[in-house]
């Protein structure tokens, strides 16, 4: 690949970053610009607020359904990998005890749905979210780092050739009390 | 306009809060992180050393086991499970503190667990490692363990035996270990990413930043996020119930007189919880003080602790109780000799009234307030009942095996300086990863506090003093 082939096909994003005041106001903010039209937007906060999924417009969480399919998963995995080693594959006969004794089975089934249901807890938390995700464009705001300390921000994707001063002023309208136009940086 | 947060001279009457002080977000995330920041101090250093000597020991001990093998140990027929077993099972009881408090609590909603979840999960890793090495190195060959520990397709086609306890042990414990790893990982990266971003040096920008994995603290992670984390402490819950439950049934399910009693699983959980709060407690009261932590970790939370310590060694005394009415309701001759003989005038009877004394008499000192909101009470006891927790599981493991069926059998018991060796060598690992910790990770979860403080400043049904009714 040539460096003109690469300088090509990339398209600088542009964010705006706007801070709130308060997770209140980050909130109604928020609601505010989505029903103003505004697609991408995304709340960066220190700690989980009350009710940002309503203010984002998300849909249901996925994880739940991921988790139940990683603990059915882990237990079916469990039942049948005792099964075919003590029943099928080299039976032990203790006592003249049947091979296949259900009780017996139940703490490993039991352990394995926990692990694969908690795994896929922890996996597909950082799968959904797209993490480990070194660089992202809001980074480039030099207040950002703030976000994870003690400041509340509200991240608008603009579209290619939008109007970044008609967006600032509507994310001002909605109640940022500062806001910055970032750009991608090329890596 | 009425002030929101209590004037300065307290009612008496009024609980204790459990955040002391007027603070903002700024000012809980550097007093949390402060630790993190300075330099390590002498004491630190001083503890550090002492430590890794511990930790010395540990080698020379796990060198010399597997050098001679088991033999060097005071292991005898019949008592073939002896220090390497009680250590097991101590270590893993005192992890089960850090899983109660961050899975359980979470679930009761009790906001208190938020300032000391991550220090007492911390220690569920450190004391699951330490309980690892006892059963891996009680195989004699470790290498060779993974054959019949593990369903590993060896040539031999030998599978393990799934009906037998101690499989079901190696898959309990080890998940445990993973399902820890991963809830306290998962806690810690919002902090990780309030580590970064409050670095001074480029190399620990970078550092915490690639432990961070990028976390930008977005509304649409957090969304899931929340689930993650209430699914992991749903699936905790059950699991720190499970893990205690089938180590009580490596004994539970055998015919020894003093195992095989139908008590042992909640009694195993209770007396896991018991230790586990004294340990937390042990290293809580000195940690606040030198880390700073007292306006997070108040008097409120080390009451409330003491209040389980007291319940749950209320439920370890009823078992002992009931495992001497069984002896005697039974009718069985060998149970009874086991409780009434051996265990009160036996020659280990030394031990059974020390755990007596330390684990049923010491906690009844916390019916009295004082006694619960003085540190050097607690402090003590908690020493204390770690002691008693070990030598309960003294009783249940050597106690019962010296002297079982037949007289001619009966066999004494002394432990080697391996023995002694390596349990203290595994104080010192538990000590080393634990100031390690304390060193380079916020001791306290910094982002759950921010929460609880605003959950607590801005919602005015909130119960100031954080407890569900």
């Amino acid at each position: 690949m040539s460096d003109g082939h690469e300088e090509s096909t990339f398209v600088a994003r542009r964010f705006i970053v706007a801070e709130f005041a308060s997770p209140q106001a980050l909130l109604d903010g928020t609601t505010k610009m989505r029903h103003g039209g505004y697609k991408s937007l995304d709340t960066h906060t220190p700690f989980p607020i009350h009710g940002i999924e309503e203010a984002l417009g998300l849909k249901r969480a996925k994880i739940p359904a991921i988790v139940l399919g990683g603990a059915i998963i882990g237990a079916c995995i469990a039942y049948s990998m005792i099964y075919f080693m003590n029943v099928i594959d080299w039976p032990l006969n203790i006592g003249n005890r049947p091979p296949h004794g259900p009780p017996a089975n139940i703490p490993i089934t039991f352990e394995l749905a926990v692990l694969l249901g908690g795994g896929s807890a922890f996996m597909g938390f950082f799968a959904l979210a797209k993490l480990p995700q070194p660089y992202h464009p809001v980074f480039e705001s030099e207040q950002f780092s703030r976000a994870s300390i003690d400041a509340f921000f509200l991240s608008v994707e603009l579209p290619a050739g939008a109007d970044g001063d008609r967006a600032i002023s509507d994310v001002k309208a909605a109640g940022a009390i500062a806001t910055e136009l970032v750009t991608e940086s090329e890596r | 306009m009425a002030a929101p947060h209590p004037s300065v001279s307290r009612d008496p009457l009024e609980p204790q809060p459990l955040i002391e002080g007027v603070h903002t977000d700024k000012t809980i995330n550097d007093s949390l992180l402060a630790h993190v920041w300075r330099g390590a101090g002498k004491g630190w250093f001083a503890l550090f050393s002492v430590a890794l000597a511990m930790l010395g020991l540990l080698v020379i001990a796990i060198s010399w086991t597997l050098y001679k093998g088991i033999g060097a140990w005071g292991n005898n027929i019949p008592v073939g499970w002896a220090f390497g077993i009680i250590n097991f099972v101590w270590w893993i009881g005192i992890g089960h503190a850090g899983t109660l408090i961050s899975a359980i609590l979470l679930l009761f909603q009790q906001k208190w667990r938020t300032s000391i979840n991550r220090f007492a999960e911390a220690m569920t890793l450190f004391a699951v490692i330490c309980a690892l090495l006892f059963p891996l190195l009680h195989t004699g060959r470790p290498w060779f363990a993974i054959y019949w520990l593990m369903p590993y397709p060896s040539t031999n086609g030998i599978w393990p035996q799934f009906k037998s306890p101690l499989t079901w042990d190696v898959f309990a414990v080890s998940t445990y270990f993973t399902i820890s790893l991963l809830f306290w990982f998962l806690g810690l990266v919002p902090d990780l990413a309030a580590l970064r971003d409050s670095s001074k040096s480029k190399t620990k920008r970078m550092v915490y930043g690639l432990l961070a994995m990028g976390w930008r603290g977005s509304g649409r992670h957090w969304a899931e996020y929340k689930w993650a984390y209430v699914l992991l402490a749903g699936l905790s819950t059950p699991l720190v119930l499970s893990v205690h439950t089938i180590v009580s049934f490596d004994f539970a399910t055998s015919v020894i007189p003093g195992w095989h009693t139908t008590i042992f699983p909640p009694y195993f959980v209770a007396g896991a919880v018991f230790s586990g709060f004294a340990m937390v407690m042990t290293w809580m009261v000195p940690a606040r003080h030198f880390l700073g932590l007292k306006h997070v970790v108040t008097m409120k939370h080390l009451e409330n602790m003491n209040k389980i310590m007291l319940v749950t060694g209320m439920m370890v005394s009823y078992g002992y109780i009931m495992e001497h009415f069984i002896a005697w309701y039974s009718g069985d001759p060998y149970e009874y000799a086991q409780f009434f003989k051996t265990r009160w005038g036996g020659p280990m009877s030394g031990i059974f009234y020390l755990m007596v004394f330390c684990n049923v008499v010491t906690p009844q000192i916390f019916w009295f307030k004082k006694a619960r909101t003085s540190i050097p009470v607690m402090w003590i006891a908690s020493i204390f009942i770690n002691v008693g927790m070990w030598c309960e599981r003294f009783n249940i493991v050597i106690t019962s095996l010296h002297q079982d069926f037949i007289p001619s059998k009966f066999e004494n018991y002394s432990p080697t300086w391996v023995d002694i060796t390596l349990f203290i060598g595994t104080i010192g690992l538990f000590s080393t990863l634990f100031l390690l910790f304390l060193k380079f990770i916020p001791a306290v979860a910094v982002t759950e506090v921010k929460e609880l403080r605003h959950e607590l400043a801005h919602d005015p049904t909130a119960d100031p003093v954080g407890e569900t009714h």
